[in-house]
């Protein structure tokens, strides 16, 4: 019978963790990103249209009447205003997201870095979560995040006329709305990365899906207008009316339809996800 | 995920009746094994289900049918039973834009430490394996034998009771597969269950004698080398003596019931054959010493792992 020096420490499980796991991946994913100075311009461009929205702001409410010469969605501070902001940051989050996200899953197939990860306590969920937050971030960081920007200079350059609606209900509805279209975004943007080994390929799919889906879309729309269910994006758009109280922005397709759509795309993601991550890559 | 209770009675690592399948192919088929504290050595040939049988173990699959159990638990359903598993993969599975250090660090946050546990473990564990001069290094830069070096850190950094090490000395150079040998031995000397995959027995030779045989897809054996060897009955032990007496060591040994043949070979050396290796060994010294017979040395020249494996598997 051999004799064992115990002399480590077994690590004995409280079940208490000092952060969840997925805190841990998204972390690491969003700090990482930022060592790029090509995405930190990208940035930075990306919230060039708030501010301009907030010059224009400014000078709507320092010179009146004069600044109306602008006119349309710029000058606009009512909740329809900022919905039409979003529409405007649509190219940034197309490109943003194809650069942050397509790796994500990809490369961790690609380098058998699954394995890594689950043989840690975390699960499928934990993972997901993680690699979701770090979509998630730099999704609010080109939508959500300039528009509370924008609402509390707003609130900030009329002296509080604005009032209780540019400082909570706005921000509210973009919340709302940002959680939704960011969770259904970052599933089918996951979803992709995990169905190839190579990040291109992926983030290839991910433009076609985004700017091959409009594009097909508005083609057919001319022959038929409901046909315009087809545009990936814009179903976020304008299911996303229904939270400002905006115009809908799709002929043809209600507001409704495009929200279920919207949760649709979330749920096969998530399916799609359940399926393709293992923590092992079996080679039948 | 504090739901499961630690049962210290049961064995480290369980597997029952454990099958793998991958559409037609049967990788693993029906093993039961388990496995407490110390060295073991997984061995197969490539494609023998060794990999599969391995990743079974640790967590990474689910068995088709069967279970295997950590300390009375079942692993991929108690996610929280990882704290007490390191895994280190075979394959390069590192991230190579990260620094050794960043590897580690969310590595170790991976398994539910604070900041400053996190930072201490990074720290010991670049030092476990010598990587300290390399740590702000991006691992993409990391020679063969640093990757294997940082994959074995973060399998341990976290304490682990039971370690998987798959191939853990593939590509290192000789001085740091000594390191990495004595290593495991400490590991297992310490009392915990580490479970060493390879196909490359003079490897294995250096870190276990105990061991388990998978062969296509069957468990074959499994224990000490000695053991297994001598359960193997139609290849008896063969023991050779160099002594100054031979002939009345031979007259002695042909007349004892554990010894099935006896003959001097060309080099004047006592050679016995035995299918009751333990049980030989066991008596030996007591003969030897009971009759005076001098011996200057013995060896049993196919009580090997090669020998085992080769019997076994027909290599």
């Amino acid at each position: 019978m051999p004799v064992y020096e115990r002399g480590y420490r077994p690590w004995e499980n409280s079940g208490k963790r000092a952060a969840p796991a997925w805190r841990a991946i998204a972390r690491r994913g969003i700090a990482e990103p930022i060592k790029s100075r090509r995405l930190l311009f990208l940035l930075v461009v990306a919230w060039v249209p708030a501010i301009v929205k907030g010059g224009i702001l400014y000078f709507t409410f320092k010179m009146g009447e004069l600044s109306k010469l602008l006119g349309g969605d710029w000058t606009d501070i009512t909740a329809a205003g900022f919905h039409a902001f979003l529409m405007w940051q649509a190219p940034f989050v197309l490109i943003i997201l194809a650069i942050i996200g397509a790796n994500l899953i990809a490369k961790d197939r690609e380098e058998n870095g699954l394995a890594l990860y689950f043989s840690r306590p975390l699960g499928l969920k934990d993972y997901v979560a993680g690699k979701g937050a770090i979509i998630l971030t730099y999704y609010f960081a080109v939508t959500l995040f300039p528009l509370y920007a924008l609402c509390i200079f707003g609130y900030l350059v009329t002296n509080g006329a604005t009032g209780i609606e540019m400082l909570i209900e706005i921000p509210l509805r973009g919340t709302a709305y940002c959680l939704l279209a960011g969770t259904s975004y970052a599933l089918v943007l996951l979803a992709i990365s995990s169905l190839s080994t190579r990040t291109a390929f992926a983030a290839m799919w991910w433009v076609l899906l985004v700017a091959g889906t409009k594009a097909l879309a508005e083609i057919n729309a001319l022959f038929d207008a409901r046909l315009a269910i087809m545009s990936f994006p814009g179903q976020f758009l304008n299911g996303g009316t229904l939270f400002f109280g905006a115009n809908p922005n799709l002929e043809g397709v209600s507001p409704v339809v495009s929200l279920g759509m919207i949760i649709l795309y979330g749920a096969v993601g998530w399916l799609i996800l359940r399926r393709r991550i293992r923590p092992v890559e079996v080679v039948s | 995920m504090s739901g499961f209770a630690i049962d210290k009675d049961a064995p480290m690592i369980h597997a029952e009746r454990v099958s793998k399948w991958f559409g037609e192919v049967i990788a693993v088929n029906d093993c039961t094994l388990s496995l407490g504290p110390g060295v073991t050595g997984l061995l197969g040939l490539n494609g023998a289900g060794k990999t599969t049988l391995f990743k079974l173990m640790s967590g990474l699959i689910v068995p088709s049918q069967g279970e295997v159990r950590v300390r009375g638990n079942r692993l991929r359903r108690e996610v929280g039973l990882f704290r007490r598993v390191g895994f280190c993969p075979e394959s390069d599975a590192l991230f190579d834009w990260l620094t050794g250090r960043e590897f580690l660090s969310l590595m170790i946050r991976l398994m539910g430490h604070n900041a400053a546990e996190v930072a201490r473990r990074t720290e010991a564990s670049l030092e476990l394996v010598h990587l300290v001069d390399a740590a702000d290094t991006r691992i993409g830069a990391y020679s063969k034998g640093m990757r294997q070096k940082i994959k074995m850190a973060q399998a341990l950094a976290h304490d682990p009771e039971i370690i998987f090490l798959d191939e853990p000395l593939n590509g290192m150079d000789p001085v740091s597969r000594r390191e990495i040998v004595s290593l495991v031995k400490r590991l297992g000397g310490e009392g915990r269950c580490v479970i060493v995959s390879s196909h490359i027995l003079p490897e294995i030779e250096t870190m276990t004698r105990s061991i388990a045989l998978i062969h296509h897809g069957k468990l074959m054996a499994e224990g000490d080398i000695t053991e297994i060897r001598d359960a193997i009955e139609d290849r008896p032990t063969i023991v050779a003596f160099t002594s100054p007496e031979p002939k009345r060591l031979a007259s002695f040994l042909a007349g004892q019931e554990l010894v099935m043949g006896v003959e001097i070979d060309e080099f004047g050396r006592v050679v016995a054959r035995t299918d009751h290796a333990v049980s030989f060994y066991r008596e030996l010294p007591g003969w030897l010493l009971a009759e005076t017979l001098p011996v200057a040395e013995f060896r049993t020249t196919d009580d090997n792992l090669q020998a085992v494996f080769d019997y076994l598997v027909g290599g």
